[in-house]
């Protein structure tokens, strides 16, 4: 018999997990849709964003701080990366850009490896956090809440600045036509180095806001490049709405999984992901070839 | 190609030059050597990235073992099953994977790998979970082959494999299909209108770099008489399209001298640099950026470059006069 708590308790950790997934998602999206270029170090980012909001947030103490470094070294990261080497291979095939990205991701892991160490990291979360709410007589950790409610924040705000700004018409009509859109006076070299440093400040963000929940560890960027990859074949591949809703649905898979067949949850995910490719090979919201 | 008979010569005989942990090195270097060149059949000619490279080597290897361990069968039938097997599984899954093109097929065959590592590390009962499978024995059987056991048998049998293997590659790219494959690479509209299948000759890449890539398993799985998830892990993948890169996508030889390099790299700097991973990973990077062609390729990518620039500077004076 299955008691509308766990049902409940289950529900609000698919949410927040789906809301970690969705920010590691939506920026490798992002940048895919106008750029191109499919991220393969988003994983390894995610982790520097991680490690970096890590140090900062034992540094001064603080957890909040974390929230500012992490997704602005890794955009840092980003953009500098973009700038040196990605600028030199845009005339080249998507195949190039997924070794120099995948070669980074290398590199970026062993660095890491080499500048923290091999333990496993912990953030300590502030009072306000750390606590529990309580939803009826049942106790939930708040740090959860807390993770859906910004989900829903960064969602609202991206949904936002995409359809309702100049700025996003921008960025889509550079995802449209990148000739044309310089061709109008738009310098589409910045606009591209900035959403590449965007996308990667979203995983920044996520690695450090998963930090509570996974605890730190070399190779999260590795299981995270994994999920993520998933999401945006289930979602479709450049669709902002698909990869919302490949987050919840792999999140709903996983968390459900986990909690009623432990030994087969693993493998759900490529199922699910198996099942939505054979009823349609461009993911539920990409585009149809 | 004018090397390869005393290639081939030089590599039978090192067992009667070269001291025993060479010999094991060699062994090591050849099944990664077969299982990039594989590899390289669908990159390097189809232009088809994969990610997931590990889920034919490691089912290979997991077949193998099964037969040996399970079935106590003869090490060169395990070997056989083990290439039919994943010759077998390969269909669909390329069936499948073949459905998408570019990133989104690397993307695909990344979570088919995964989902059989998944497989592997979770079904304790068969798979042994994360011990994985040991106490292999190279079983001689009743024919005879009970040179196999000793460690010069094995090298020989992997050095005929691999050599047998490298040539019907050569075959199969110079063959009709190969430069129907080829054709699609370079221009798949055109490859169209000729009457070519892109679909059908994608497949068929798959197939074939599956079914190599499945016997360096077993060999792997024979070899070190071991196998654990870590073969079907998604780092394993990357180490050996690293490996075609480095080498030089699009030959059979470039990838094979990648392959080489990782392996040696791996063993011998290991001791002097900490960081063996991060060396390799940023002359990666530099290779993809400034060498497209890879090592092996490297007079062509510097060729192709100064003819380049000339050919804009002819232009550039053809504009000012």
């Amino acid at each position: 018999m299955i008691s509308w708590q766990v049902l409940l308790n289950l529900t609000l950790n698919t949410l927040a997990l789906a809301s970690l997934l969705a920010m590691l998602t939506m920026g490798l999206t992002l940048i895919f849709g106008i750029l191109r270029i499919m991220n393969f170090a988003h994983g390894a980012i995610y982790m520097f964003g991680a490690y970096c909001g890590i140090s900062a947030a034992a540094l001064l103490g603080t957890f909040w701080v974390g929230l500012l470094v992490a997704p602005f070294a890794a955009g840092l990261l980003g953009c500098i990366f973009e700038f040196t080497l990605l600028r030199r291979l845009y005339r080249r095939d998507g195949g190039s850009f997924l070794l120099i990205t995948f070669g980074l991701s290398l590199v970026l892991s062993e660095s890491i490896r080499l500048i923290w160490g091999p333990n496993t990291r912990d953030v300590e979360l502030p009072e306000i956090l750390s606590g529990v709410l309580w939803i009826g007589d049942e106790p939930y950790p708040a740090y959860r809440i807390f993770l859906i409610l910004w989900g829903i924040l960064v969602l609202l705000a991206l949904t936002y600045v995409f359809l309702r700004t100049r700025l996003g018409l921008l960025i889509r009509a550079i995802a449209q036509n990148a000739e044309m859109t310089q061709a109008l006076g738009i310098d589409v070299g910045l606009m591209r180095s900035l959403t590449f440093a965007v996308g990667c400040a979203f995983a920044g963000l996520g690695g450090y806001l998963a930090v509570p929940l996974i605890t730190g560890y070399i190779g999260m960027g590795g299981a995270a490049i994994i999920d993520s990859f998933v999401i945006v074949m289930i979602g479709g591949m450049g669709s902002l709405f698909g990869s919302v809703a490949g987050s919840v649905l792999v999140a709903l898979t996983q968390t459900f999984g986990n909690f009623y067949l432990p030994e087969l949850a693993l493998v759900a995910t490529y199922l699910l992901m198996i099942g939505v490719l054979l009823y349609r090979p461009g993911g539920l919201f990409g585009e149809q070839d | 190609m004018k090397y390869a008979v005393p290639v081939v010569a030089l590599l039978l005989s090192a067992p009667f030059f070269l001291p025993g942990f060479h010999v094991t090195l060699l062994t090591e270097i050849l099944i990664f050597a077969l299982f990039a060149m594989s590899l390289d059949v669908q990159v390097g000619y189809a232009r088809m990235f994969s990610f997931g490279h590990a889920a034919p080597y490691g089912v290979g290897a997991y077949v193998a073992a099964f037969a040996l361990v399970v079935g106590k069968l003869p090490l060169p039938i395990a070997i056989l099953i083990a290439v039919v097997a994943v010759f077998i599984l390969s269909i669909p899954i390329g069936w499948l994977c073949t459905r998408a093109s570019g990133v989104a097929f690397a993307m695909l065959t990344l979570a088919f790998a995964q989902l059989a590592f998944a497989v592997a590390f979770k079904w304790n009962a068969v798979t042994g979970g994360s011990d994985g499978i040991s106490g292999l024995i190279r079983n001689p059987g009743p024919w005879g082959f009970a040179g196999l056991e000793s460690r010069d048998g094995y090298y020989w049998l992997t050095v005929t494999l691999v050599v047998g293997t490298a040539w019907l590659a050569s075959r199969f790219v110079r063959s009709p299909m190969g430069t129907a494959i080829v054709a699609v690479r370079e221009n798949e509209k055109r490859a169209i209108a000729i009457g070519y299948e892109p679909r059908q000759l994608r497949l068929a890449a798959f197939v074939i770099s599956n079914t190599g890539a499945g016997l360096a398993g077993a060999l792997h799985a024979g070899f070190l008489l071991f196998v654990s998830p870590e073969l079907l892990h998604w780092t394993l993948s990357g180490y050996v399209l690293v490996a075609v890169v480095l080498g030089g996508s699009g030959t059979l030889i470039g990838p094979m001298i990648g392959a080489a390099l990782m392996v040696i790299g791996g063993h011998q700097l290991s001791a002097i640099a900490t960081s063996w991973p991060l060396f390799m990973g940023l002359l990666f990077m530099i290779v993809v950026v400034v060498a497209p062609n890879g090592l092996w390729g490297i007079k062509s990518s510097i060729s192709n470059a100064l003819a380049l620039r000339k050919a804009s500077r002819l232009e550039m004076n053809h504009v000012a006069s």
